[in-house]
């Protein structure tokens, strides 16, 4: 279908492109397109002006800032993917953007658009969460950072305020001894996943000191397996231990049925998937 | 006895060009430019439609972007464009997104199909019994009741048996209708026909192809007549079967599948068979009618040899990504002596080549092949008269050798088709009662069907945690006779096996209890990608068809055919240790992960010995 009409502007600075956005409650920032684009087509969304951020370089590029990575907003998934900051401190958020339905999206499509649209079958929103990442947003009230969990409030809904932008991500440094694995589950190459682990792992003598897992498409929003992190937390690094704690991934979530997958599923294959992400992560064979 | 009901979901044909349309009135005269596979047909019938008389419609097909049957239809939008055309006396265009077309354009599959067959204790077949419950759709639209009428000729398949009842049911529903898409009532057949081959099988505990080679047409058995009345003219399964097996390592996969089955692991292994045949070339106009289709099987090609000597051919069989302009210019090379450059395939366009009846069916090359073939050996034959005046001999004093008509015993005295080209061109010295043309037209109604077949082995790897299938290999053997091409070949079989592979795992267009299609999009509507499929190992065998002179068999749709059913049976026979003797298509990993849970596992489950099979 075509898209019902809209305006369209390409604002000169990040302030004119909050201007336009406070300005007006249905205008919609515009990025890479490979979220919007389609829900625009199919008449799903009908913004009264798109603002085209793509022209901000402000927003480009990965810098290195002390403990963590500062990723620009548009940086593209194919970025994140060949990045040498990135692949040095933050494998996870290259490993699973390139897992991202096909290379055509992931050289269009931009980390700030992915976590902006907030879609919880999205890939990079729970591996952002399993990162403990903050996001960073600007608009009339100053800039602001925010927390995944605060970010992310609901189906394909932000906390963003009315003219706020998402510019960048920050992505604590991963330290020595971590270990990180994203398992993801899908149909086809191109199709969303009907559930995805995003697992971190750090192993001391024997044991995982510390986990971190996030979960995708197993609710309204990515979501972390605490009560699975807990379980595993101190426990000995072997099959049967992580086993156990991935039984727990599911708890206290509320996974969708729908077309693709019936909740019992989903739970199931998210204590499957985690058990593999986590073992991974962890070295355990 | 063992009887079983399979599910032939509901496919949507997804064309890489979704429709288009566009009209142009002038002068009271319309010419259509249309995505469509027929326009042959398509003229006809807009003529018999809007009463706008035949001869001053043109109906242009140009580069069509696939159709695999979805554009053999006449539709709504085509005769809206020209009746719209007509009273606004302006240009109209017309086309459709992909979600548009989703829910509009004609879906296909979508039976129930109840199959009991009756066996002696061996496995020998005796009898079969076919009950389908086939979707129309709302309404009938050009082929719809035919299609799982063509399923009545292909049930038995390769199989000898001494009794056959076929029973189709069509029902209304409220759903878009159903008609041709790729393989049209063939795959769905040979679907369950293969599955219950190795249903039978695992219930007599022998090996799958042992099985099928007690119940097979020997080849020494050819011409066949089968139980269901059709006469198969050549074919080898043991030889194709024979080189499959080795291909794919049959009985290493089987020793490996055993193991993995002992050692319990959570990767299983599953091999699944399709020797498929097929009832191609369509189609002896006689048979066309008795399915109530409204036009003939027949086609048409003329030649044109041009005064210096390039030759223009005229095929009424319009192609749309088949890649008729090579294989043609190939045939007419062979046939007229003359370089494959100078030959130019002329299709598509009712002015062009006003008569046809298109591309469909796996017909182009068996049946507008054939008609190609006969134009060239007109233009040849007039070529000798011309020839042995210019050469001063007696026409029967000629033979055609090397491309061109030579004096018998003194070679170097011949005519090509090109030195014949100028002279009848000026036609300063032609015999008495020669025309001055080098030109010809030929149509060939075929009298049979042809019928490819093959052996398809399919390799899977189920994770029984999850039910994530994923095809290990995948060995096709095809037997289409002889091949102009190979690389088109090649190639129909690759996108043909895709698509097969796609009704056994991820299609499958699927309505709320409202009646909306909520499958509209290709977000929902799955369709694989070169990611999703391995690469595949294709091999041929050939028996050359006694029913054309080309020898051809036809591949349009063969991939298809066969390898939905190799795939499920691949899936399946992974999960026979779990008591799963079917997964509903699409096997998607949720279904299979069920399967694997509500199968009722046999203790003492053994596969059987795998130390036969055709050799």
């Amino acid at each position: 279908m075509i898209p019902a009409s809209f305006d369209y502007i390409r604002p000169g600075s990040l302030a004119e492109a909050s201007q336009a956005l406070a300005a007006d409650e249905d205008a919609k920032v515009i990025a890479g397109g490979q979220s919007l684009l389609p829900l625009l087509r199919l008449r799903f969304a009908y913004p009264s002006v798109l603002v085209d951020v793509a022209g901000l370089d402000e927003l480009r590029g990965v810098r290195e800032r002390g403990t963590f990575l500062e990723i620009g907003a548009l940086t593209t998934h194919y970025e994140l993917t060949t990045d040498p900051l990135i692949a040095a401190h933050a494998g996870l958020v290259a490993q699973a953007a390139g897992m991202i339905a096909d290379p055509a999206v992931r050289h269009r499509g931009t980390i700030g658009g992915a976590l902006s649209h907030a879609d919880p079958a999205g890939d990079l929103p729970a591996v952002i969460s399993a990162l403990d990442a903050t996001l960073v947003v600007t608009g009339p009230g100053g800039d602001r950072e925010i927390a995944p969990g605060a970010f992310f409030a609901d189906y394909l809904t932000t906390s963003l305020a009315p003219g706020e932008i998402l510019t960048s991500v920050r992505v604590p440094k991963l330290a020595a001894g971590w270990g990180y694995h994203y398992e993801k589950f899908h149909v086809t190459a191109q199709a969303w996943a009907i559930v995805g682990v995003a697992a971190l792992a750090r192993r001391d003598d024997g044991h995982i000191a510390e986990a971190r897992i996030g979960l995708t498409n197993m609710g309204s929003t990515p979501v972390r397996a605490r009560e699975a992190e807990a379980a595993a937390t101190g426990a000995p690094a072997t099959a049967t231990a992580v086993g156990e704690a991935a039984r727990l991934a599911d708890a206290g979530t509320s996974p969708p049925s729908d077309l693709r997958a019936a909740e019992d599923y989903r739970r199931h294959l998210a204590q499957v998937l985690t058990a593999r992400a986590l073992a991974a992560a962890a070295g355990v064979a | 006895m063992i009887e079983r009901t399979y599910r032939q979901q509901r496919l949507i044909p997804e064309a890489m060009e979704p429709r288009a349309v566009v009209v142009a009135p002038v002068a009271g005269e319309y010419t259509m430019w249309s995505a469509t596979q027929i326009p042959h047909v398509l003229k006809v019938m807009l003529a018999v439609v809007t009463g706008i008389e035949e001869h001053k419609l043109r109906v242009i097909a140009p580069d069509v972007g696939g159709g695999f049957g979805s554009k053999l239809q006449v539709t709504a939008e085509e005769v809206l464009a020209l009746i719209l055309a007509r009273r606004l006396g302006r240009p109209v265009k017309w086309t459709e997104s992909r979600s548009e077309g989703n829910v509009a354009v004609h879906h296909g599959r979508d039976q129930l199909q109840r199959i009991r067959i009756a066996t002696d204790s061996d496995g020998k077949l005796r009898g079969l019994d076919v009950d389908l419950l086939a979707d129309m759709g709302a309404y009938l639209m050009l082929v719809t009741p035919g299609v799982p009428l063509l399923g009545a000729f292909m049930f038995n398949a390769i199989y000898k048996m001494d009794a056959y009842r076929f029973n189709c049911t069509g029902v209304f529903t409220t759903k878009t209708p159903t008609d041709a898409y790729r393989g049209a009532g063939r795959p769905e057949a040979t679907y369950a026909i293969e599955h219950i081959m190795d249903d039978l099988a695992a219930h007599i505990g022998e090996d799958p192809l042992v099985v099928r080679e007690r119940n097979w047409i020997r080849h020494e058995e050819f011409p066949y007549t089968t139980i269901a009345g059709l006469t198969y003219d050549t074919g080898n399964y043991e030889a194709a079967t024979a080189l499959a097996k080795d291909l794919f390592h049959y009985e290493d996969l089987r020793k490996e599948q055993s193991e993995r089955d002992s050692a319990g692991a959570t990767t299983r292994i599953g091999i699944g068979v399709s020797t498929y045949t097929e009832m191609c070339g369509l189609a002896p106009s006689r048979v066309l009618g008795s399915l109530a289709y409204a036009a003939g099987g027949w086609e048409h090609a003329s030649i044109r040899v041009l005064p210096t000597g390039k030759v223009e051919v005229v095929t009424g069989s319009s192609a749309h990504g088949q890649g008729h302009e090579t294989a043609w210019s190939q045939i007419v090379a062979d046939e007229l002596g003359v370089p494959f450059e100078d030959v130019r395939v002329l299709h598509g366009d009712t002015a062009i080549a006003p008569k046809g009846m298109d591309t469909y069916g796996s017909r182009s090359l068996v049946v507008g092949g054939t008609a190609v073939v006969a134009a060239c050996q007109k233009v040849r034959d007039k070529a000798r008269v011309i020839a042995a005046a210019m050469l001063e001999v007696d026409p029967n004093d000629l033979e055609w050798a090397d491309g061109k008509w030579s004096v018998r015993g003194d070679p170097d005295q011949g005519k090509s088709i090109a030195d014949v080209a100028f002279p009848t061109f000026a036609a300063h010295d032609l015999p008495d009662g020669v025309e001055p043309s080098l030109d010809s037209d030929a149509t060939f109604d075929p009298e049979n069907f042809s019928y490819p077949h093959g052996t398809h082995l399919c390799a899977v790897e189920v994770d029984t945690q999850t039910g994530k299938v994923k095809i290990r290999s995948y060995v096709a053997v095809d037997d289409v006779g002889n091949v102009v091409n190979p690389l088109i070949v090649d190639g129909q079989v690759h996108g043909g096996i895709a698509q097969g592979v796609a009704q056994a795992r991820y299609e499958e267009a699927a309505y709320d209890s409202s009646g909306n299609l909520v499958t509209a999009s290709l977000a929902d509507y799955l369709i694989p990608s070169a990611a999703d499929l391995p690469s595949f190992t294709l091999a041929r065998t050939q028996t050359p068809s006694t029913l054309n002179p080309l020898g051809v068999k036809g591949v349009g749709e063969a991939g298809t055919i066969a390898s939905t059913p190799a795939v499920v049976n691949a899936i399946v026979d992974a999960l026979r240790p779990f008591g799963v003797s079917d997964v509903p298509m699409p096997c998607t990993p949720e279904r299979v992960w069920r399967a694997i849970n509500e199968g009722e596992a046999a203790a003492d489950f053994q596969r059987p010995a795998s130390n036969g099979g055709a050799q």
